[in-house]
């Protein structure tokens, strides 16, 4: 089973980086969108075991009533877990954004949404002096499937080398409610989206073929010989190159003779 | 003979606070009556240098950190890590050994990892040899984490000799294993299994903990006695002051009992080397 993760070693390793990035730059908080979903509810219970419940807020950020069952969830997990939440409705910011500029692209309009929060974890992070745990998987960062400076910013990345099903085995460890464990993921970009169905294949299939790719760093046509249908491996293939801009930091245009992100190179914990 | 493993993270680029660690750790040591304490790759200035490496050069000869250490060896022996300036302008990565008050080894990495997530050529100049020095404890060799996993580093040592080969490192941890470990630290003892039952000697290794950039020091330092078994394990990803009893009459024991170093021919394998070396072609 390439994909297996033994849980309470990962735990334990991030835990300790939650902890020790957060200290080593002078924080004692942490902050994270919830969204009652897997990913969120992961990080979140990692981050109350490394810094302490009561050190950690959960922004809870639905637009209108429309996931209604997720706001619960995040209240009850957040409850579960010691943590604090605040809750804030995007609705009005983006609601007022799209009176101006109308559309019926819903991918703009889940764009936003997802960069409204990003704005607010910010603000809020500020009032909170704490840090912004980032959930993104390594599916997801793989496959380009989340918004740019929306869902994707953040501090500090505990997730981002697990994928959704690894993910998930850890939740199932961290003893998460089945419920939150069970449910079908989704960007929550619409009422009725779920992140399989626009994929178009489920997780397992996914993150299997993704491991052969990149972990196992085979080529598309010895993925394709061990059993994987040709159209699916070459889609994830795109998928991951047309998705590189993501994982970057923008490219400088290099003219002088040391240049930020060129050779002016420094790791991000100097001095710490 | 005791020796005590500082398992720690040091801070990155911070050399004065590095130097208060090492003299208090040192001071810790000798208290529990340890004779040698250990010290990680590159245990004064952290790992992930970069740019910094020029900044965090120190020429030992001169170097006010090194005499404070050097000082502190007066009552225990010490090996650790640096960037060593040798030479105007040429940056290693290094190793001391310091003994009796005075340096009394530097051993430059010469196996420099680049490539994947490891960038040190582009950093460091490479060191050109191995080879064993005098201790109080018997010869001694002293490795730089990466240059411990080529076959060709201990084998050099063993041919001088060696009684004690200490490993200083800086290994992050990756890849998923059973229990309570990364699937990498099963590299480093397998390695050190193999080699301090083939070279009779014990082997000493230190790694760090602590994060640079998302990556992991594993931790996990160890001891293995000359006939292959592991006298002490300290935790993953933990900061740890380990200490081992090394007996050392353990030594002779093995090499009476395996002929290893008594059947070493090195000028067989220097005479096959230089006719593969001679022959080398692009």
């Amino acid at each position: 089973m390439p994909l297996k993760i033994n849980a309470a070693f990962v735990e334990k390793v991030l835990c300790a980086f939650i902890r020790e990035e957060l200290h080593k730059f002078g924080f004692r908080r942490g902050i994270l969108g919830l969204s009652g979903g897997l990913d969120s509810s992961v990080c979140a219970a990692l981050a109350a075991r490394a810094l302490g419940g009561k050190n950690v807020l959960g922004m809870i950020m639905p637009y209108k009533e429309t996931f209604g069952r997720d706001v619960k969830d995040a209240l009850a997990l957040a409850k579960r877990l010691g943590m604090r939440t605040r809750l804030v409705d995007i609705s009005p910011m983006v609601d007022a954004y799209f009176a101006r500029y109308p559309t019926d692209n819903r991918v703009r309009v889940g764009n936003k949404m997802a960069r409204e929060r990003m704005s607010i974890l910010y603000d809020q992070s500020v009032e909170e002096k704490a840090l912004i745990l980032g959930t993104s998987n390594k599916t997801e960062l793989l496959i380009g499937y989340g918004t740019i400076h929306g869902d994707m910013a953040c501090a500090i990345n505990p997730m981002g080398d697990l994928y959704k099903t690894q993910v998930r085995a850890l939740g199932r460890y961290l003893r998460l409610p089945a419920g939150i464990l069970k449910k079908r993921p989704t960007a929550g970009l619409w009422p009725g989206q779920t992140d399989e169905g626009e994929i178009g294949l489920s997780y397992s299939e996914l993150d299997t073929i993704l491991y052969e790719l990149v972990d196992e760093r085979r080529s598309a046509t010895e993925v394709i010989g061990l059993g994987h249908k040709k159209a699916v491996v070459e889609k994830i293939e795109s998928l991951i190159v047309n998705s590189e801009f993501k994982r970057k930091m923008p490219p400088i245009a290099k003219i002088s003779g040391r240049t930020v992100g060129h050779d002016f190179l420094y790791s991000y914990d100097r001095n710490r | 003979m005791k020796v005590a493993l500082a398992q720690f993270s040091p801070c990155l680029g911070d050399i004065g606070k590095n130097l208060d660690f090492h003299l208090r750790t040192i001071e810790k040591a000798r208290r529990e009556k340890a004779r040698l304490v250990v010290f990680p790759e590159l245990s004064l200035s952290g790992y992930t240098l970069m740019d910094l490496v020029p900044e965090a050069a120190l020429d030992p000869a001169r170097d006010p950190s090194i005499k404070k250490l050097a000082a502190a060896s007066r009552t225990i022996d010490i090996a650790l890590g640096f960037v060593e300036e040798g030479g105007t302008g040429l940056f290693y990565n290094s190793a001391a050994y310091l003994s009796a008050g005075r340096i009394v080894h530097i051993q430059r990495k010469a196996f420099l990892p680049t490539g994947g997530m490891f960038e040190e050529a582009k950093f460091f100049a490479a060191g050109r040899s191995f080879r064993t020095f005098t201790t109080p404890f018997g010869k001694t060799g002293l490795l730089i984490c990466r240059d411990f996993l080529s076959a060709g580093s201990s084998y050099a040592l063993f041919s001088g000799g060696a009684d004690i080969i200490i490993v200083i490192s800086a290994a992050p941890g990756r890849g998923f294993a059973e229990g309570d470990a990364f699937a990498s630290s099963r590299m480093w003892e397998l390695m050190a299994e193999a080699v301090s039952f083939f070279s009779t000697a014990f082997v000493v290794y230190c790694n760090r903990v602590g994060f640079e950039d998302g990556k992991a020091f594993a931790g996990g330092s160890f001891v293995y006695g000359p006939s292959g078994r592991r006298l002490v394990k300290a935790r993953e990803m933990e900061e740890e002051l380990v200490l081992a009893d090394l007996r050392l009459e353990d030594i002779r024991a093995a090499r009476k009992k395996w002929t290893f170093l008594r059947d070493n021919r090195p000028e067989v394998v220097l005479r096959s080397l230089k006719g593969i070396v001679d022959a080398l072609e692009d």
